[in-house]
């Protein structure tokens, strides 16, 4: 749930069991002192009347009385003892549906020594007519009140959380391999300021560490290099020493073996540093077919002595924006790749098409973990000639260009595709 | 042949210094800047060995210098850096070669021969060995006169051994020799024994007596 809806909704649900506890209330309240009014006044012309009986004499003229006010029936039947009040509904004549309520109140007058039953009635038409007006106003009230509320709030709330989402943007678009600065808005509200002060101040740190990182890696594996000459050297040097037993033969070409293998680490891990310091900026355009080609050639020897099968499909030209050195690097990588793990008499397939090249090879006929396969040091088998970095160079140039890269096994044939 | 090594590295030093003697070349070293500039100006040398990066001051300065005082001597960058720009920018300050730290001795040695070769064998780039002539500007071999058909590979490997006469060579040296820069390298060298079987047959064929002698598990020697 969104920051605003979350504070708004409590506002919504209060607001709603407001109006509409209220608006009955309010009905009932209205409705009881409009009635106790009419019953009020309804009171006061009895009174008024028996005040003023004195002044009539025969029932003649309390007939002619009656008769001048339509609200007033006489009845020569004796009314009740005390007065009563209620409510009665009489059939409109013109609309035959309604009931029209009144409101009456009956007593009993004597005039000469004779009881007769007085009958005020007012009607409470008008009355209904102005308690349904006195509703809709105050509906109309209640609810323009309460949406005037709710949009005040929700605008002030997007207002006073601008600082936050702006923050939250920034954060989403941060590369950590570009370190591009925050352009983040200052506030009046102190903890945004805060904030923004105290994540501008991580960031800086981990873009720290971070360079300090790579720049152990670089300086370790540069630093290496020297090293690495100066046995490889002496290496060269033991070989020529006479006499030269088997046995120290044997050991001097497992240490050469070792040596390289450490070489061969030391260079891929320079590259994977490289990539990542963008030494390789200037981008041209790459024909994928002519680069597969030169490498599937270079590759020949390897290919003829485990007779492997080199199958070819190239059913467009693609071509990719991106530094040819790399791309023939991440080319080499894929082809070796399928070369390494490949099986004696297996199948290397490449494959072209409009935006994307397959290399894909026959191997260990399960499908490797699609997870990890790209991770740096990653092996499935044992071969110690994989340095296990192979793919993550490649992986590592596929994010620098944003090109898509996938694992599929199938048809016992593992498939990795480059989408550029 | 007179080479002058700039190397920092005292060790790097010592064993190429070890390696080329043995070549019978005549080594000289500086191991930092000022050195290696009285050095160049003072003599003439057939090759120089240059590291870039060196105790006061940049390898590249003196390559420049060098050139602007038209010296003449041949000049392999050593370096540790293997980028694509830092080899054009030594090469387009007019290196012979360059070399990327770590190397093979042996691959260090074929490329000193080949500078020292075309800069004084203009136009008859012959390697006699006996019987065994290599023209380098044809790449053909020749026994007894007759030449020899050989793929560019067994080529390649032929004259690597020769550039190497009498000198252990390792499998794995002529791997990433064959391979060239930067391509990758299995742990299977049996193409190699392939493109070696296929040599010493085509070379005793000819009426080669076998030179090149293979030692276990190490590599090879072409004894002359």
């Amino acid at each position: 749930m969104k920051l605003l809806n979350k504070t708004i909704r409590s506002y919504l649900v209060y607001s709603s069991i407001i109006l509409l506890i209220t608006i009955p209330l309010f009905y009932v309240v209205v409705r009881h002192v409009l009635l106790h009014a009419v019953d009020h006044s309804l009171k006061s012309q009895m009174r008024e009347i028996r005040n003023n009986l004195s002044s009539i004499h025969s029932k003649q003229e309390l007939e002619i009385w009656a008769g001048l006010d339509k609200d007033i029936s006489l009845y020569t039947e004796p009314g009740p003892a005390s007065d009563s009040i209620y409510t009665r509904y009489v059939t409109n004549p013109r609309h035959h549906r309604d009931e029209d309520p009144y409101r009456e109140i009956a007593g009993t007058i004597s005039v000469n020594g004779q009881s007769y039953k007085l009958v005020i009635s007012s009607s409470l038409v008008e009355n209904e007519d102005l308690l349904g007006s006195i509703m809709i106003v105050q509906a109309i009230l209640l609810i323009l009140l309460m949406t005037g509320i709710l949009w005040i709030n929700r605008r002030t709330s997007k207002k006073i959380w601008m600082p936050f989402y702006s923050l939250l943007n920034e954060m989403q678009h941060y590369d950590l391999n570009k370190n591009n600065e925050l352009t983040l808005k200052s506030s009046r509200i102190s903890e945004f300021n805060e904030l923004n002060q105290v994540i501008k101040n991580l960031l800086n740190r981990n873009y720290e560490i971070y360079l300090q990182q790579k720049e152990f890696t670089e300086n370790a594996s540069h630093e290496m290099q020297t090293p690495l000459a100066i046995i490889q050297g002496q290496l060269e040097l033991l070989m020529q020493t006479v006499p030269l037993t088997e046995d120290q033969a044997v050991l001097i070409s497992e240490l050469e073996a070792s040596i390289q293998r450490l070489i061969r680490l030391n260079k891929s891990l320079l590259l994977l540093t490289r990539i990542e310091n963008n030494e390789y900026a200037p981008a041209a355009t790459a024909d994928i077919e002519e680069i597969l080609v030169a490498q599937l050639d270079s590759f020949h020897d390897y290919l003829e002595k485990r007779k492997i099968r080199r199958v070819e499909k190239f059913e467009a030209r693609p071509v990719a924006q991106c530094n040819i050195a790399l791309m023939e690097i991440l080319i080499s990588n894929l082809v070796s790749n399928a070369i390494r793990h490949n099986i004696t008499g297996g199948t290397l397939l490449v494959e072209t098409g409009p935006g994307f090249v397959t290399i894909s090879n026959t191997g260990i006929d399960k499908p490797l973990d699609a997870q990890k396969v790209f991770n740096r040091f990653y092996k499935e088998s044992s071969d110690t000639a994989s340095i296990g970095l192979g793919l993550a160079i490649v992986k590592r140039i596929c994010d620098m260009y944003k090109f898509q890269l996938s694992y599929v096994f199938d048809a016992h044939m593992h498939f990795f595709t480059v989408r550029f | 042949m007179k080479i002058l090594i700039i190397e920092d590295q005292k060790e790097l030093l010592k064993s190429m210094v070890g390696y080329l003697e043995s070549e019978n070349y005549l080594c000289e070293t500086a191991e930092d800047f000022q050195t290696a500039r009285q050095k160049i100006e003072g003599f003439d040398y057939d090759c120089i060995l240059l590291d870039v990066t060196l105790p006061g001051g940049n390898g590249l300065t003196l390559l420049h210098e060098l050139k602007k005082d038209k010296k003449a001597d041949g000049v392999i960058i050593i370096s540790a850096k293997d980028s694509i720009s830092d080899r054009i920018q030594g090469l387009n300050l007019g290196a012979d070669d360059y070399l990327v730290k770590p190397f093979h001795l042996s691959e260090l040695n074929a490329r000193i021969s080949a500078v020292i070769r075309r800069r004084y064998f203009d136009g008859q780039n012959l390697l006699t060995f006996n019987e065994l002539v290599i023209d380098l500007l044809a790449k053909t071999v020749f026994v007894n006169g007759k030449p020899v058909d050989l793929t560019r590979k067994e080529y390649e490997l032929l004259l690597y051994l020769a550039s190497n006469k009498n000198k252990v060579v390792s499998k794995m040296a002529i791997a990433e020799h064959l391979s060239g820069d930067g391509a990758e390298i299995f742990d299977n060298f049996d193409f190699i024994y392939t493109h070696m079987k296929n040599l010493k047959k085509k070379l005793s064929l000819g009426g080669y007596r076998d030179n090149i002698r293979s030692l276990y598990a190490i590599g090879y020697k072409f004894e002359v």
